[in-house]
């Protein structure tokens, strides 16, 4: 079980992640979603160690790692792939081959692994090949092979399809839950694709402003609250305003729970203060009878339906489409 | 203008003549610049990675040192050094003053910020991702060093190509502390200074050739390892 606890990570002063607890178990695939600078590439930073957070510890199997010998042992335990990743000077061979230089595999083995990943990630004809020859995506599913041939107990990924095209993103979703089913590993994914992140992970954790969000991930807006004395207030995302009951002003983070969100063809007599219609962008089928619908309401919105009801309304990607909300549906924090 | 073809004619000359005492400036000109350097650049090249990577306490402080010596006048580090190795400076006893390894040690004291604020310079220049790659994939921290400093070799390189052409340039300590006695301490560029002012430009000048000479196949060796190794990047 490899654990953030307590942390409290600040870059110069300001605060970047705020955890008290953030708990990876052995064997689990977790996505961490969020929008860009919600912290998601420091939290997987400080659990593969490279850098200390600036309060609070981590913990493998429940002892904090504590100085240079440890950190380095955990190192070999747990792997990041960045973003970005880079490559090493010399071919895409040399670069797999590095961790497992340093852990001293023997040559065959060494041959055995390398071939093997190369083989599942679809990258055996890149292996020859250095780094100035490559695309974005080749140097990213060529970083993913070298971490995934040092077989770690924790892969850690940070946004691993950016460079991707679909193909190549379900082919590396794929050989990971391949690498699950063979042996006991766990991930954590940082993405921005939620489809992603439902479909090849067991746990979705939402993050924002260096904070958990205690809702689901969809739907979550960087607002500036106005000030004001009355509760009901109006607040711009995307080109519609959506209104919202909090008493709060200023920098906050608005969560329109998918589950809340109502859907029709038409725009219905309610109460609902939030009422704004589009079209469908695509319609997810993540679970078995639940459906994730996708539209443009003037911003991006996503909301929860059963199959049925998707039915029923007629909905298909391109059609017209109504979500409705109540005010005191949208959380604020 | 005659006695500048004059000059580079005897110079051409005495190049191709093998004469001794040229030859003898040439080869301990050569002795003290390779021993500098590899005394400078096996402190400098390190410290400057620890200036680029490693959070210390003063460690901004330290950067401005080296960067400042990086422009300490030749000269006055000759004088300080000449104290230090004079009969009644701290180092007296070792009897160092007028040999060449005084010259080399000046030689030393030169280049090292040289090696450390230009290797500091070249470490940080490399991406960052680098080195928490490495880290990440279970390097420790001598493997990780090593995985930065091969990134950055060819401005590693340079750094050692810099220094090197700064200590066998350098007049200042040399002719202070190693008093260009004939011979023993003379070096190149201590002789062109001695032959100029006594009118013997023809042997100034193929000295001073010899210099370019010098610095010019350092050069050319970088230009060679530096193709080679973008073919191999």
């Amino acid at each position: 079980m490899l654990e953030l606890v307590g942390v409290r990570h600040r870059y110069a002063d300001r605060l970047v992640l705020d955890l008290d607890r953030f708990a990876l178990p052995p064997g689990a695939a977790v996505a961490i979603v969020g929008p860009n600078g919600s912290g998601k590439s420091t939290l997987l930073r400080l659990l593969a160690l490279l850098e200390r957070p600036s309060e609070g510890e981590v913990r493998l199997d429940g002892a904090a790692v504590i100085g240079g010998r440890a950190r380095t042992a955990l190192r070999r335990r747990v792997t990041l792939v960045e973003q970005r990743p880079v490559l090493f000077r010399g071919t895409v061979r040399e670069n797999l081959e590095f961790g497992l230089g340093l852990r001293r595999i023997r040559r065959t083995d060494v041959n055995r692994r390398v071939e093997s990943v190369a083989a599942r990630l679809a990258i055996t004809a890149l292996l020859g090949r250095r780094r100035h020859e490559l695309s974005d995506g080749e140097v990213q599913r060529a970083a993913v092979a070298r971490a995934l041939v040092l077989e770690p107990d924790v892969l850690l990924l940070d946004e691993p399809t950016s460079s991707a095209d679909r193909a190549a993103a379900q082919a590396l979703y794929r050989t990971l839950a391949e690498e699950r089913a063979r042996r006991p590993l766990a991930v954590c994914l940082a993405s921005h694709q939620l489809e992603d992140a439902y479909r090849w992970t067991d746990d979705v954790r939402a993050l924002a402003e260096g904070r958990l969000a205690p809702v689901t991930p969809e739907n979550l807006f960087r607002v500036e609250l106005p000030a004001g004395g009355e509760d009901l207030k109006r607040v711009c995302v995307g080109s519609v305003e959506v209104a919202v009951t909090s008493d709060k002003t200023g920098p906050a983070i608005l969560a329109v729970p998918a589950t809340d969100i109502f859907v029709s063809r038409e725009p219905l007599a309610s109460s609902a203060r939030n009422v704004f219609s589009g079209r469908v962008i695509r319609l997810s089928h993540q679970r078995p009878g639940v459906v994730h619908i996708t539209a443009d309401v003037g911003v991006e919105l996503v909301a929860v339906v059963t199959e049925a009801a998707v039915r029923d309304l007629g909905l298909t990607p391109g059609g017209p489409v109504v979500f409705s909300f109540k005010a005191s549906a949208v959380r604020v924090f | 203008m005659d006695f500048l073809a004059e000059g580079f004619r005897r110079a051409v000359a005495l190049l191709f003549s093998g004469d001794a005492e040229v030859y003898g400036i040439a080869v301990l000109t050569l002795k003290i610049g390779f021993l500098a350097t590899l005394v400078a650049c096996a402190v400098g090249l390190p410290a400057g990675f620890l200036l680029a990577t490693r959070p210390f306490w003063g460690r901004r402080a330290a950067l401005t040192v080296v960067n400042t010596a990086l422009a300490f006048p030749t000269v006055v580090v000759g004088l300080l050094l000449y104290g230090v190795l004079s009969r009644r400076g701290p180092l007296g006893g070792m009897e160092w003053l007028y040999t060449w390894q005084a010259i080399a040690l000046g030689d030393v004291l030169l280049a090292l910020p040289i090696a450390a604020a230009l290797a500091a310079a070249a470490v940080q220049g490399v991406d960052p991702r680098i080195r928490r790659t490495a880290e990440t994939l279970g390097a420790g921290r001598w493997r990780t060093a090593w995985t930065v400093a091969r990134e950055a070799r060819f401005a590693l390189a340079a750094v050692i190509t810099t220094a090197f052409g700064h200590i066998v340039a350098e007049i200042g300590s040399a002719m202070t502390v190693g008093g260009n006695i004939r011979g023993q301490t003379r070096t190149l560029t201590t002789a062109v200074a001695l032959y100029t002012s006594q009118g013997d430009f023809g042997l100034a000048l193929a000295l001073g050739l010899i210099l370019l000479l010098l610095a010019l196949l350092v050069n050319v060796a970088l230009q060679v390892l530096q193709g080679r190794g973008e073919s191999h990047a």
